[in-house]
């Protein structure tokens, strides 16, 4: 009896789940019919082309790949990691100083220079408990002084360094390589990060852990789960999945530069929100952050079809931003779940 | 053991920390950095504060509430864009109100998004801060604005021009702004209730402060600093880059946790995170007085600034982690322990 009253409720919840991850994505649906709808009565050409649509994926990899692991950390309830921009342009520094050892050297030292970063933010956070915000803020800035101290405001190049050329074809290729000529590999590693973190989250133990960190801290710590250490992977992941599209990014734009990253922290937290993920911690899904991710996609590629310029999106991404946090936390409370 | 003499000293060492932190920089800085010592660099000391001293007036009084702004960067840009672009139509005093009537607007919002949308404050201030960045871009197109009439040299002039050694007008503004917050905070009711609501909300709450209303006030206070502070830093270099408010907030932020301002809220003071601006620029000047350039600098105010958020953090886990210890306890419980093995052991 008490089994299947369980199995019930666990059913109903996946269903919720289910309806929020739709939800986003009815949205983006309702933005890819708004853009043919714009198309067809001539106020815009070439939304539904193939090249278009390629393109909107491309982008939404780049931030998606950000989204996913930085998700962990908002469901831990520690809202965001400011310090990806940083890491993203550090990382592709590292990868291209060294790629003149090999592809593969460059691949590891940038991943281990992530990981480091993301170990360090997780210790002051896991373990310290300082505001994630202003400790990562914080970070964001020692690194760029690392970059600024290292390359004194130069950009460097894959083929200057006296790196082999089979070794910045493989780098140029980190974004431009396409499997069947169609899909590229940022995409495909978006769909495996996306499945991976959908099944950590809702089907292991230490998604389970996460979860209740991040919605009930000290319950979380009184029974007996490692708390640091589980904020400390969540940073980690972050970090991780900030140097793949900080390579990707790098890859993309052929050159080592600080403001490789910029603009990628705010971007993943509004997909993230936008994805129903609550800032407070412990709602939400990776499959839902892929819906924001599309939607932000979406929303960027027809606002520049209609040609509105890329500060006049900055603003209408912050207010929708604020929009989205404002409504999901009303509708919370009013609901009763959410006392913040 | 008690040594109430020695305890006292610490507590007074570490209620002035900050003063006395002060005076050693200057001290170290006008003995063995080149070219300190002297009227024209400690003038220009003052003025490269003067900025950011009225930012983190304001900046200040949020954080005593217990609430934080980031958005206080690019208020100061967009002010100090807004009176450039807006003086040729309207005329300097008038744009200077608007831009800090914008700058209070923001702050506002706010305040508004914070109490009454019941919203993380930083999360609030990190999306107003991208939507005013994209209204930056979009008011200068991307570039910066500089003026070069006849006029604007003449409040430029005025702006910058000693009155007496070591102070011009727009120090003098500063340190007005400066002396008022301080005497409100400390001395009137409004500006002690500031401290209870940061301190204790439902407290403040219950005994019948209106917590929302106060911080509203401090976040249009914060920005309304921050808009002043890019006025008249403009008015005085007749030109408004876009990169006007980019280093504030990490200097602001590092400053204030240094002169003691608790980030949980309800504890610190306007005039401590003044000096504590004054010691970290004496610092910076002298950074690249010994000749190791911006970079350094840059790295260095970064390193500032993690460190100060690392030891504060430290200071409040160790804290915590001391709640509910009792030492004596502890040791009497181990004595015990100890005296009951010690038969078992000689069996």
């Amino acid at each position: 009896m008490s089994d299947a009253l369980d199995k019930r409720s666990l059913d109903s919840n996946s269903v919720g789940k289910i309806v929020n991850a739709a939800g986003s994505y009815g949205i983006a649906l309702l933005l890819l019919a708004l853009g043919a709808l714009l198309q067809f009565t001539g106020v815009i050409h070439s939304f539904l082309s193939v090249q278009n649509m390629l393109n909107i994926v491309d982008t939404v990899a780049l931030v998606g790949i950000v989204a996913v692991g930085m998700s962990f950390v908002t469901y831990s309830g520690h809202f965001a990691d400011m310090s990806v921009p940083t890491t993203m342009g550090f990382t592709g520094y590292v990868c291209i100083e060294l790629l003149r050892y090999g592809f593969i050297p460059a691949i590891i030292g940038a991943l281990v220079v992530g990981l480091l970063i993301g170990l360090l933010n997780g210790f002051v956070v896991g373990k310290l408990r300082a505001n994630p915000i202003i400790w990562t803020l914080a970070v964001n800035y020692v690194t760029m002084g690392v970059i600024r101290l290292i390359w004194v405001n130069k950009q460097i190049y894959p083929d200057m360094r006296g790196s082999g050329q089979e070794a910045v074809a493989l780098f140029d290729n980190i974004y431009r390589f396409r499997f069947f000529n169609l899909i590229g590999l940022p995409v495909v590693i978006l769909i495996i990060l996306v499945i991976a973190g959908q099944f950590v989250m809702t089907k292991t133990t230490f998604g389970v852990k996460v979860k209740l960190t991040g919605s009930a801290f000290r319950a979380a710590k009184f029974s007996g789960i490692n708390v640091e250490r589980v904020i400390m992977a969540a940073f980690v992941l972050t970090a991780f999945t900030a140097t793949i599209s900080g390579l990707a990014v790098t890859s993309l734009s052929r050159v080592g530069a600080w403001y490789n990253g910029a603009g990628y922290d705010f971007k993943a937290v509004t997909a993230i929100v936008i994805g129903g993920m609550t800032l407070a911690g412990g709602r939400g899904s990776i499959l839902g952050v892929l819906g924001g991710s599309l939607i932000i996609g979406i929303l960027n590629n027809v606002m520049t079809l209609l040609g509105v310029g890329t500060f006049s999106q900055d603003m209408v991404r912050g207010a929708i931003f604020i929009a989205v946090v404002g409504v999901s936390a009303k509708s919370l409370r009013s609901l009763g779940r959410d006392d913040a | 053991m008690h040594r109430p003499g020695k305890k006292n000293l610490l507590a007074l060492g570490d209620k002035f920390r900050i003063y006395i932190l002060f005076v050693l920089v200057f001290a170290f800085m006008s003995l063995f950095a080149p070219r300190f010592f002297n009227v024209f660099n400690l003038t220009s000391l003052l003025k490269s504060i003067s900025m950011n001293a009225s930012v983190a007036i304001g900046f200040t009084i949020v954080m005593i509430c217990g609430q934080l702004d980031l958005s206080i960067g690019t208020v100061i840009t967009f002010a100090g864009v807004l009176v450039l672009g807006l003086q040729p139509s309207l005329g300097f005093t008038a744009a200077a109100v608007v831009a800090v009537i914008a700058g209070g607007l923001v702050g506002w919002l706010n305040g508004l998004l914070v109490t009454k949308g019941k919203i993380n404050s930083f999360i609030v201030t990190l999306g107003t801060m991208t939507i005013l960045q994209g209204a930056i871009y979009q008011f200068s197109g991307g570039n910066s604005i500089s003026v070069s009439t006849p006029e604007a040299f003449v409040v430029s002039d005025f702006l910058g021009k000693s009155l007496i050694p070591l102070v011009t007008p727009r120090i003098l503004i500063s340190l007005i702004l400066v002396a008022i917050m301080e005497f409100v905070l400390r001395r009137t009711r409004a500006g002690r209730n500031f401290y209870i609501v940061g301190g204790n909300r439902s407290t403040a709450w219950l005994a019948g402060i209106h917590t929302d209303r106060y911080t509203i006030v401090a976040f249009v206070l914060s920005s309304v600093g921050a808009a002043i502070g890019g006025v008249f830093s403009v008015l005085e270099s007749t030109s408004a880059t876009l990169k006007l408010g980019e280093n504030s907030l990490m200097y602001v932020i590092s400053a204030t946790i240094i002169g003691g301002t608790a980030m949980s809220g309800g504890k610190g003071g306007v005039l401590r995170s003044v000096i504590a601006i004054l010691t970290l620029e004496m610092l910076y000047t002298g950074i690249i007085l010994f000749g190791l350039g911006n970079e350094v600098k840059i790295f260095i105010a970064g390193l500032i600034l993690a460190y100060v958020v690392l030891y504060e953090a430290y200071a409040t886990w160790k804290h915590e982690k001391s709640l509910g210890q009792r030492p004596e306890l502890m040791k009497e419980l181990a004595e015990r322990a100890a005296l009951a093995a010690r038969p078992a052991s000689a069996e």
